[in-house]
């Protein structure tokens, strides 16, 4: 076998290790959804997402749990939104580059890689007990804003950096202050990006359970919640719960629950492709 | 010197971008209505020293400036001058077209705007001017609301120039405004300096010695932060005193 063969033979090699690596995460994934899917599916109906939870398998609903991952999926906006996407601007368009900055960029990263479970103990301590807003949705929501943050600044400096400075120094030179140019050039011109990165975050926020474990949310809420003082319970923990119960009949609940913050997921993900896809063909530099 | 009043002029002008001394020494005037340009090797200052009369490099960490420069006898780096004051007398362009990612009418009425002018007849009118001055409103005053970015090149950067006309300043700044477009683009937008010098006073950096000759009335020659010869243009070219300018226009170096 000659040196070029041979060359050839690895570049084939690895042309198919890479699809097998590429394939391997897609097909498991299909396989999960797949078997939810033949699991559950047969289980959603209208009484499925309009029923209080249960004792009985067959009578047991979501609707306490996808009002709760609602209610959280808003309150979490509302908060983080404005606080991470204001914390980008500071950082990337008004912070001078001196070490303080430096520091805080470092660790603004570091927090993005904290596990979730830290922020439910930090919100149990601060927003449940010390600002007494008890099990409430409000508590939970303060808990996954702080978890989100840190994306949601990070996107937000990224979408900001990808703005040219010529736009900056058109809008400077024709007497605009930095506000005004932040404002009125910047953001409009970034908002594709941050919106996306944004969204990608409270996908992330919807999914987690942990946290709001620690927090206080329940897992049997026969309610609906309808004030942010309000206990409640999300999906995430429904789903939790059902699959700890020794019935089948509770599993199958567990995979139609799956499915339902699955589609809530994928929908969130699929606005974020959808604006930046739109971002990028409207505005070429 | 004679006694007559200056446009611009710059004394002892020193600028530092932290411990670099960008500029050196810089005393000039120029007189109202006339078209200068700078000219120099890249790295000489030209375009540093064009961004001290608008103040483009206050946002520059590290850089300061020593001496003065004079906007119609007044210090523009005194404490009292506003910046944003400064920018509506002295108007921009730059070396890239740098429209805004909004609608033509948006890009030439924003100067208007965030001085919180609101009012629709005089924006339409402001447009309506500054675009037929730009030599541009026949080419798009049928497409006032769309996209700046779907313009050309050249069409852009007439754009800019509205852009900066619509607030009546009476200073042009021009940063290489036409290095980055083709050639016909580029006598489009000479002649229009040759048109908006009746207006206005204008300054342009160049790297085209064509470009200078064509347009300037006055030249600038800078090197290594140093104004080194000012002079006519005409005078510059046919008989440069220093023999620095005689080589860089003859295209010896640079």
């Amino acid at each position: 076998m000659t040196n070029s063969d041979k060359n050839r033979l690895k570049d084939k090699a690895f042309q198919v290790f890479g699809i097998f690596c590429t394939f391997i995460g897609l097909v498991v994934l299909a396989v999960l959804i797949v078997k939810i899917i033949m699991e559950g599916a047969s289980r959603i109906d209208w009484s499925f997402i309009t029923s209080l939870p249960s004792r009985r398998a067959s009578r047991a609903g979501i609707y306490s749990a996808w009002t709760g991952t609602l209610w959280i999926l808003v309150l979490t906006t509302i908060i983080a939104f404005p606080l991470g996407v204001s914390a980008g601007v500071y950082l990337e368009e008004y912070a001078k580059k001196t070490r303080l900055a430096n520091f805080l960029e470092i660790n603004i990263a570091n927090l993005a890689g904290v596990p979730s479970i830290i922020y439910g103990l930090l919100g149990l301590e601060i927003f449940v007990r010390q600002m007494k807003l008890g099990n409430s949705l409000l508590a939970g929501a303060l808990t996954l804003s702080l978890l989100i943050l840190p994306i949601i600044i990070v996107t937000t400096r990224e979408a900001i950096k990808a703005v040219p400075r010529s736009i900056r120094d058109g809008s400077y030179a024709l007497g605009a202050s930095k506000w005004q140019t932040v404002w009125h050039q910047v953001l409009p011109a970034s908002f594709g990006g941050i919106l996306t990165g944004v969204i990608l975050a409270l996908s992330r926020a919807v999914g987690e359970a942990a946290p709001l474990i620690v927090v206080g949310a329940l897992a049997y809420v026969p309610f609906a919640p309808t004030s942010p003082l309000d206990e409640f319970t999300v999906l995430p923990i429904q789903i939790f719960n059902w699959t700890s119960r020794p019935q089948a009949a509770f599993l199958v609940n567990a995979s139609a629950a799956i499915i339902i913050l699955l589609l809530i997921t994928f929908l969130l993900n699929g606005i974020a492709v959808y604006l930046r896809n739109r971002q990028q063909k409207k505005i070429k530099w | 010197m004679s006694k007559k009043e200056y446009k611009l002029e710059a004394k002892e002008l020193n600028a530092y971008y932290g411990g670099f001394h960008a500029l050196k020494g810089i005393n000039i005037a120029m007189e109202e209505k006339t078209v200068t340009a700078f000219i120099g090797p890249s790295g000489c200052g030209k375009s540093t020293f064009l961004r001290t009369f608008n103040r483009m490099n206050d946002y520059i960490e590290g850089f300061r400036v020593e001496g003065e420069i004079l906007l119609d006898s007044r210090d523009i780096y005194d404490k009292k001058v506003r910046v944003d004051e400064l920018r509506k007398e002295v108007g921009m362009v730059f070396q890239k077209p740098n429209p805004f990612p909004k609608s033509i009418f948006e890009n030439v009425v924003y100067g208007l705007k965030i001085q919180g002018i609101k009012k629709k007849s005089v924006l339409e009118e402001a447009a309506e001017r500054t675009l037929r001055q730009a030599a541009l409103w026949d080419e798009v005053k049928d497409k006032l609301q769309k996209s700046a970015l779907a313009l050309s090149g050249g069409q852009q950067q007439r754009l800019c120039i509205a852009r900066a006309l619509a607030s009546q300043p009476s200073v042009l700044l021009m940063d290489e405004p036409a290095s980055a477009l083709d050639p016909i683009s580029t006598a489009k937008v000479e002649e229009l300096i040759y048109e908006l010098k009746k207006e206005y006073t204008i300054v342009i950096v160049t790297h085209n010695m064509q470009q200078a000759g064509r347009v300037s009335d006055y030249t600038a020659f800078f090197y290594i932060g140093e104004l080194v010869e000012y002079s006519k243009t005409k005078a510059m070219f046919t008989s440069p005193k220093d023999t620095r300018t005689q080589n860089y226009i003859t295209g010896r170096f640079g």
